[in-house]
């Protein structure tokens, strides 16, 4: 079940026969690298956060993922860093480091590292530096000692002390090396990176049940171990089916973009510009970066954030079998029962489409969980209405956490089209989508409350979209 | 000054139980544990996980050479179940192998039959049937019967605080080494090395002499690794003394979460009694705590409740019933306030009720009602050099407060959406361990010949900084630099019967004993010294490493001076002892001067919650807490905004929820939700008030768990802005105030407080 695999963990050449369904940060830690620790095992607390990075366009670009959820078989031919790979010799502390020593940003230590790694990654990775954007680069690391706020503080000493650094040179990496914020071996890692063959590392390991894997994220969660005796084929670094692309008035989505990816692009910016306020809502920074589109669907969570955000734009589904034969579905058929959908085994998602909608158009996406942030919603509900003349000519809305599956709902589209807006026609859309739902009761909440969420989510989409028409003020039961 | 552990944290330098170097032969072990949450084991076969290729052994009670008990108050615990399994995950047997991968194949192939008996969940269902770990506490002051008759507002009802999970980031863990002659050397997570090695003692019958534990410092503690990372030490330990190997037990954070236990929910009945100026008179409550199966250490924290129950009023007459409810959940254990949090949480429920009720802002009835120098609490003790007032006033005027009320009330007028709510949550908390016997510590300071220093006390490092605090009070007897001294770690061989380091008590306990120890050491150097340069002894002072006279540095370094000091065969090495003085209680009255001093401090905070959804960020924090003489600022407040975050969290998002099986729902980081960094308040402003505290080591206030308890004005500050929503309901008090209770309260009937909401006064503004 090994496969060798090739790539530089600091600074060190590493070329060795692996299980690749093995998680790097034992592979880390196994290796004496202490540095990296095992908080939760779900991707939930960042102690495990490593650098990876990669050649992308003659230039190495750097992200933080959650070592603890991606399998080896994802660092083929790419630079993983760790903490220890951050340190300047001797005692000296890199500019990040000082800054948390400074504002006593580090208690019992264990979280630390993890929080210096995902710092670090923001300053490889910005373009410019931002108080703000450095601490969303640490939304997926959590600690239980200093709630924090001294180490947005010592954030902050960075991003005010060094605003201008990035601008000043076209070589970040000598820059963030002249200032010590990276040791000076980095300054090679491009030219190393460049002699390990891509192409070389077998995708697929052979063992007792098939699974595909991309970003690991969410299987690695749930199922390490069997993960470790599983036939697995690595679909992360295929580069057929990464892409984002506009087509025929559709847009297409290869199943392995991330969802960094896919909420930073310049073509869903431009047909969803509110995307970019709903972007850190997703997971974690670590975990935007490794979960891919094509994993999060096919999970079928009943509560996945991309999958109501698809769903709700009336996405399709493109399978492709062994022998590459395709096969199209709409989401709204994909889904048939808790965690079941309409794929067979053999067949992977390749990528997605949607039509773009036509103006005027309105969308929304909107999501409650218990924690704002790095958490999973108790519901969620993404909507997306065209008008003509004030009248709904088209209309989607996907509501999650309300079924045992992502909730396409059909009565209340039926509903909406070709009304006008008003009121009264909302406040009886919404009513039809509470009898549309069915929660159950769990961790994120009991029946009633996901009943009553929903309904408020739905409000809220009409009073964001729709102010001129309808206020909070209407949406009152009492 | 420099704290050297934190140079190693920033580095992944430091070093946890996980990271450390193993000896080749080291065995790993898994727990299994029970699938049910209460009945009987009818068979459990192990033939199928023992079967499997590299699995050393599966040890279960039978195994035990000493006794199956590690019951510390009360000896109600098994370490592994007998015959009958009380919460669910409650350890059964422990799966040792060559890896943890095959350790947890094996156990998954453990198969069990358990006839199941009913299971208790629930604080009050438990009293109903009499399930109690010991019998109810009482403490009373004044003549709460005889004043109910002069209070013109008698407001009674009933409320409930969730639990919480510690969470701290390194969960349980123990490495048990067999060393020559059948002893054992136990490398443990725990805050209470003695505590380790008594259970592991008990477990294999072998003397306390044989078992040396050795703690090198904590990813985080909370309370959680007070009494119960034993059972985990005690375990690796069985592993090792049977299969002779070294054994490893980490808890994955799955197991820790399911087989822990929590901070005590509690549900709890009040009446509180006041006069029409909202002069409180009396207090009566009950407090029904939710114990979990076994006692643990649930009868010290509910002692601390009965304390704690005024908070920092002065309430004449007070009478507060604690019961100990025994349910099918993994015993509820000391968290960071160890019961004050609950107790507090109970008299501000209630006087919020008071403030619907007379339709006086809750602030005033608190404001009123606090602590004056020499106000005796309901237990005895007088209070002294009380900072209650002093606190609230200066942050009045610090934060200028009521100018920020107005804001608040005009920015509730002119918006729909989003409304903001304040609190103000004052604090009064005693210091010392209220079992008066443990507030007791020893150090030993050894100078080696080089001049360089080592240091160690029965403090346990957990990120509170204990270390660094100690490494300063040192460092200022002896008039070196930090960088001459070094922490080693704490070690049961070097420091014997040490008390865990809890009740925030660990830098005063050991920082005393440190001092006590350097101070010996400067009386020998300094006479040393003067018989040296020929100089009156009184003239002689240590100052950055070299001997003064009369304050002028002289030609004799530091080094210079140890050494010679040695070559006169005088011991450079000091132990010490502290035991604090002046406290004593009484348990059959439950009268006494229990603690050494209070810490005191008023916290304001605001909140704006989205009415639309029902989620809400706290904005400001604002503080002005009783921390005596810092010895380090940059520490304390990391302790003090630590804390109240942790109190926030406690109060909102942390919902820890068990169904009616026992089985814990919230059982992974995914479902258990601790405050993240977008939960941070942008305006954390904690200050010092900046008095010395006159009995404390070099001026300074324990300070770990105080400021947690600010946290639940959390709570009524979400509350009020609901309120801004709903003006006039009443709702019913129960934390965590979720999003979920926080929709449910802007938009449904289910929660209202029916017999207040008729009762209360509509704010007319």
């Amino acid at each position: 079940m090994t496969r060798n695999i090739k790539f530089i963990l600091n600074n060190e050449f590493i070329n060795a026969d692996v299980n690749p369904a093995g998680v790097i940060l034992d592979f880390i830690r196994d290796n004496q690298l202490t540095g990296t620790k095992e908080g939760c095992k779900e991707g939930d607390c960042g102690a495990c956060t490593v650098l990876i990075g990669e050649l992308k366009n003659d230039e190495v670009v750097y992200k933080s993922i959650n070592s603890c959820l991606f399998p080896l078989g994802n660092v083929h031919g790419k630079h993983v860093v760790t903490i220890e790979g951050i340190n300047q010799s001797g005692k000296e502390l890199t500019p990040i480091q000082q800054a948390f020593v400074e504002e006593g940003a580090s208690q019992c230590g264990f979280c630390t590292p993890g929080f210096i790694i995902s710092l670090t990654g923001y300053l490889l990775s910005a373009e410019s530096l931002d108080a703000k954007d450095a601490l969303y680069s640490m939304d997926g690391n959590i600690c239980r000692c200093t709630g924090h706020n001294s180490i947005i503080r010592a954030a902050e000493r960075i991003t005010s002390k060094f605003n201008k650094l990035t601008g000043q040179s076209e070589n970040k990496i000598q820059v963030l090396a002249d200032y010590g914020f990276v040791p000076d071996y980095f300054l090679h890692i491009k030219e190393r990176l460049s002699k390990i063959d891509k192409a070389e590392f077998h995708r697929e390991v052979n063992g007792d049940s098939t699974y595909f894997v991309s970003g690991g994220s969410d299987l690695f969660v749930q199922i390490p171990d069997v993960m470790m005796k599983s036939t697995i084929k690595f679909l992360y670094d295929n580069p057929e089916i990464k892409f984002i692309r506009e087509e025929n008035g559709h847009i297409l989505i290869g199943s392995t973009s991330t969802v960094n990816e896919v909420l930073n692009s310049k073509i869903m910016l431009t047909y969803f510009p509110s995307l970019f306020n709903f972007i850190e809502l997703f997971g974690s920074l670590p975990i935007r970066n490794s979960a891919t589109i094509g994993g999060n669907l096919n999970n079928a969570s009943p509560i996945g954030d991309m999958t109501s955000f698809f769903l709700g734009l009336n996405s399709t589904i493109v399978l492709a079998d062994r022998d590459d034969n395709l096969r199209e579905i709409p989401m709204r058929d994909y889904y048939l029962s808790y965690k079941k959908t309409a794929r067979n085994g053999d067949e992977y998602m390749k990528y997605l489409y949607f039509k773009i909608p036509t103006k005027p158009y309105y969308f929304n996406f909107e999501k409650v969980s218990k924690r704002t942030y790095l958490d999973i919603a108790s519901v969620n509900s993404t909507i997306l209405i065209e008008t003509s003349d004030d009248i709904i000519s088209d209309v989607h809305i996907s509501a999650g956490g309300v079924s045992a599956i992502p909730l396409y709902l059909r009565k209340t589209r039926d509903f909406l089209l070709n009304k006008t807006l008003s009121v009264d026609l909302i406040k009886d859309a919404v009513e039809m989508a509470g009898n549309e739902a069915a929660p159950i009761s769990d961790a994120r909440g009991a029946a009633d409350y996901k009943k009553l969420l929903l309904k408020r989510l739905l409000f809220s989409h009409f009073i964001k979209l729709f102010p001129e028409i309808i206020s909070i003020k209407d949406t009152v039961i009492d | 000054m420099k704290n050297y552990d934190i140079i190693n944290h920033v580095r992944g330098e430091s070093q946890f139980i996980d990271d450390l170097n193993v000896p080749q032969g080291t065995l790993f072990a898994t727990v299994y544990g029970s699938p049910s949450a209460h009945g009987k084991i009818l068979n459990l076969d192990l033939s199928e996980a023992r079967a499997i290729k590299g699995v050393k052994d599966i040890i279960t009670y039978v195994d035990i050479p000493g006794q199956n008990q590690i019951g510390g108050i009360i000896k109600d615990e098994e370490l592994l179940a007998e015959h009958e399994v009380h919460f669910m995950q409650m350890p059964i047997a422990l799966v040792v192998a060559e890896s943890e991968f095959i350790a947890r194949e094996a156990a998954r192939k453990i198969k069990i039959e358990i006839e199941q008996y009913e299971v208790i969940t629930e604080p009050r269902e438990a009293f109903a049937k009499n399930k109690l770990i010991a019998p109810p506490r009482v403490f009373e002051g004044g003549n709460v019967d005889a004043a109910w008759a002069q209070c013109d507002y008698i407001i009674e009802g009933d409320c409930d605080s969730g639990g919480q999970e510690h969470l701290y980031l390194e969960t349980q863990g123990a490495f048990a080494i067999p060393l020559e002659g059948g002893t054992f050397k136990v490398i443990s997570s725990t805050q209470g090395p003695t505590a380790v090695q008594r259970v592991a003692s008990n477990v294999l019958g072998i003397p306390m002499n044989k078992i040396e534990v050795e703690v090198l410092r904590l990813g985080g503690g909370f309370g959680g690794k007070e009494d119960q990372a034993s059972p985990w030490a005690g375990m690796a330990a069985l592993c090792a003394y049977k299969l002779k190997r070294p054994v490893k037990l980490i808890l994955p954070r799955h197991d820790d979460m399911r087989m822990t236990g929590k901070r005590h929910p509690y549900s709890s009945d009040y009446k509180l009694g006041l006069k029409a100026d909202g002069t409180i008179l009396a207090l009566e409550a009950t407090y029904f705590q939710n114990s979990g199966a076994s006692a643990d250490l649930s009868p010290a924290v509910l002692d601390r409740t009965l304390f704690h129950a005024a908070n920092a009023y002065h309430i004449p007459n007070v009478r507060v019933t604690g019961v100990m409810c025994k349910t099918n959940l993994p015993s509820n254990t000391a968290f960071r306030g160890f019961g004050g949090p609950q107790g507090k949480f109970v008299i501000e429920a209630a006087i919020f009720k008071a403030s619907e009720v007379m339709g006086m802002p809750a602030y005033e009835i608190q404001k009123k009602n606090l602590l004056k120098e020499n106000d005796e609490f309901h237990f005895g003790q007088k209070a002294k050099h009380c900072r209650a007032r002093l606190s609230w006033e200066k942050m009045e005027e610090e934060f200028k407060v009521y100018d920020r009320i107005s804001a608040i009330e005009k920015y509730n007028s002119e918006n729909d959406l989003m409304k903001k709510g304040y609190a103000f949550m004052p604090i009064c908390f005693g210091i010392s361990f209220t079992n008066t016997l443990m507030n007791q510590a020893s150090a030993l300071v050894n100078i080696y010949t080089d001049g360089s220093v080592t240091f160690t006390t029965a403090a346990v490092e957990m990120g509170q900084g204990v270390n660094a605090k100690i490494k300063e009070i040192i460092s200022r007897m002896l008039g070196i630099s930090h960088d001459s001294i070094k922490t080693e770690p704490t070690n049961t061989s070097r420091n014997a019967n040490t008390s865990p380091t809890a009740a925030s008590s660990g830098a005063d306990l050991n920082g005393n004993a440190a001092k006590i120890a350097s101070s010996i050491l400067r009386d020998r150097l300094l006479r040393s010294a003067a018989e040296e340069l020929k100089l009156p002894l009184y003239e002689i002072s240590i100052k950055d490493e070299v001997v003064c006279h009369k304050g002028e540095p002289t030609e004799l370094k530091w080094h210079e001076l140890i050494l010679r000091t040695y070559n006169k065969r005088i011991s450079l090495q000091a132990q010490a002892f502290y035991a604090t003085p002046n406290i004593f209680f009484d348990r059959v009255t439950n009268k006494g001067d229990a603690f050494f001093y209070h810490v005191y401090g008023t916290a304001y905070i605001e909140v704006t919650v989205d009415c639309l959804k029902g989620t809400y960020q706290f904005n400001a924090v604002k503080v002005m807490h009783d921390f005596g003489e810092s010895l380090n600022e940059v520490i304390d407040r990391g302790q003090a905004e630590g804390a109240i975050i942790q109190g926030l969290g406690w109060m909102t998002l942390e919902e820890v929820i068990y169904n009616k099986d026992g089985r814990l729902l919230s059982d992974l980081l995914s479902t258990y939700k601790v405050p993240d960094i977008h939960f941070a308040p942008e305006d954390m402003d904690v200050r010092f008030l900046g008095l010395p505290n006159p009995v404390g080591i070099m001026g300074t206030k324990a300070i770990g768990e105080p400021p947690l308890m600010y946290g639940i004005g959390g709570y009524f500050a979400i509350m009020n802005a609901v309120k801004a929503f709903r003006p006039g309901a009443s709702f019913k008090i129960s934390s965590p105030y979720t999003a979920e209770k926080v929709l449910m309260n802007l938009y449904s009937n289910v929660n209202i407080d029916e017999k207040i909401s008729s009762l209360s006064v509509t704010e007319e503004k």
